[in-house]
């Protein structure tokens, strides 16, 4: 009876996904996003990225959790925030998991940046997922110093005016710069206006698809030293090593020893 | 290669239509988003307004001032930034006039007390003991000329100092250590005829020792 039933309800749950399927792709796609090969060196090493788009999108849900208590304005950001930590249930841990999650993603990437430069990942076909990748770590840095300020506290309120003086020695432009930012001469309403937009709109909007971007490129390309990228690496390599054997040693430039090896590139 | 790909060949005005019209429909979707995101810079760069109307408010007398030492005075400034209109609450329409909280750091000149003050306590004050404290006031802001942390007076080490990276000033606001650029903002000010002293919301930098206003520029912030 029981296992009558159970295969009865897998059979269902098969003719839905077949039904899916046919209709969607979906899970021929979800094989290729999950099916990857990953270098079996390094290990721990290579999952920091996960983990940066783990805490990423932490952020991004804990963040939109509190755009439902915070009020963007000089007079009432304050009380707000203060609200989220002593009046709304689960307020401190929401706020909690945004500032803590914020300050570890800075670590993480930094992290996920050192080990993609040690194992010389930055290399030719993939120089233009490092490139997407500095802007990645240059908008994550700004979306940690304006959250800070929307804050509108001491510390907050400081480290911004402080962050808009450095920009104000800019070259040539530097008081285009800090007025832009600050909304004005001084700080005031429309600065807070200005770094809320910044950073809960405009640096999202971009930082999103910017991820997108990476992640199709790291697809493309494979994870870097990923088993097929050495099985191809070592059938050169063998292919080298009969050639020498057959015909004695070859040259560098010579086409045999270029097969299929770009590591020694760039 | 590019020419092999290219399916229907374009025409030479076919191409310069294409390249006007994407200039036009670029031009239109970018300048007015880029001109409505600098509107502040445009107004206080190029058109040099600023957010705080350039009205004198009072910050204290010259009589309260002592030798070898900097006071610090608070001063509110009306401050028009987006949704205060900068008008005061009438005809029930609510504006409401949004107003920020400078301190200025008053001293004088190397802490010595002008002549003048040392006969007498209160006003009138003629006008050419007026001239002779003007010129030996500082209304320093407590803005840092680094990177514009506020600064506070140390009477033990007889110097005006910074906490964020150690900038020091002497009693003149003249730059004498750290890593500022130069001396504080000096206030432009003025004293009136009962002693009292007023300031405006604009500024300049002197060179070491020098008297009267020098080049003007903007702290910014506060
Ligand atoms: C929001 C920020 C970022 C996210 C979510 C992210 C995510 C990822 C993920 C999931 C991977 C694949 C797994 C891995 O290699 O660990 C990856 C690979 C890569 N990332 Fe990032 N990353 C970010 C920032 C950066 C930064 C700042 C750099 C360097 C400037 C960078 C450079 C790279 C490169 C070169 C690869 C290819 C690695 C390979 O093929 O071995 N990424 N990224
Ligand atoms: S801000 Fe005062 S020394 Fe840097």
């Amino acid at each position: 009876m029981i296992a009558r039933t159970t295969a009865r309800i897998r059979g269902w749950g098969r003719d839905l996904m077949d039904w899916m399927e046919e209709r969607t792709g979906i899970v021929s796609l979800t094989e290729k996003l999950l099916y990857e090969p990953t270098p079996a060196r390094g290990r721990w090493l290579y999952t920091l990225g996960s983990a940066t788009l783990f805490l990423i999108t932490l952020q991004f849900l804990t963040g939109i959790l509190l755009l439902f208590y915070y009020v963007p304005t000089t007079d009432n950001a304050w009380d707000s925030i203060h609200y989220i930590m002593t009046q709304a249930y689960f307020g401190r841990l929401i706020r909690g998991m945004h500032f803590w999650s914020a300050n570890l993603l800075l670590f993480v990437i930094g992290l996920h940046m050192v080990r993609t430069f040690l194992s010389g990942s930055y290399k030719a076909p993939r120089e233009m997922n490092w490139v997407v990748g500095v802007f990645l770590i240059l908008i994550v840095t700004i979306m940690a110093f304006s959250g800070y300020a929307l804050r509108w506290d001491q510390e907050g309120f400081w480290a911004w005016e402080v962050g808009a003086m450095i920009s104000s020695y800019t070259p040539l432009i530097g008081s285009w710069v800090i007025t832009t930012l600050l909304g004005g001469d001084t700080a005031g309403p429309a600065t807070l206006s200005r770094v809320f937009a910044l950073h809960v709109w405009l640096l999202p909007a971009v930082l999103a698809p910017l991820i997108g971007v990476h992640l199709y490129l790291l697809r493309k390309h494979g994870e870097f030293g990923a088993t097929f990228e050495y099985s191809e690496r070592l059938a050169a390599l063998r292919k080298r090593r009969q050639m020498e054997e057959t015909f004695g040693s070859v040259e560098e430039d010579g086409q045999v020893a270029d097969a299929g090896d770009h590591s020694q590139e760039g | 290669m590019p020419e092999e790909l290219q399916k229907d060949p374009l025409t030479r005005r076919q191409f310069l239509w294409m390249g006007t019209l994407g200039t036009f429909t670029g031009v239109v979707l970018t300048v007015p988003s880029a001109v409505f995101v600098l509107d502040p810079a445009i107004k206080d760069v190029l058109l040099e307004r600023s957010d705080v109307p350039a009205e004198w408010k009072e910050v204290g007398s010259v009589f309260e001032i002592p030798a070898s030492e900097a006071v610090e005075h608070l001063v509110e400034f009306t401050q028009k930034q987006t949704y205060d209109a900068g008008e005061p609450a009438v005809n029930g329409t609510g504006a409401k006039v949004e107003t920020m909280t400078n301190a200025v750091l008053l001293s004088w000149r190397d802490g010595k007390l002008p002549s003048v003050l040392s006969t007498r306590d209160e006003g009138p004050l003629p006008k050419t003991q007026i001239k002779e404290l003007e010129r030996d006031l500082n209304a320093l802001s407590n803005h840092c000329a680094h990177l514009g942390c506020p600064v506070r007076w140390s009477s033990e080490t007889q110097d005006i100092l910074c906490p964020c990276h150690g900038g020091i000033y002497d009693i003149n606001g003249d730059h004498t250590g750290g890593p500022p650029a130069h001396g504080l903002w000096h206030y432009v000010s003025r004293i009136r005829e009962d002693g009292t002293i007023l300031v405006k919301h604009e500024f300049y930098v002197q060179q070491k020792g020098q008297i009267g206003p020098g080049v003007k520029t903007k702290p910014y912030v506060v």
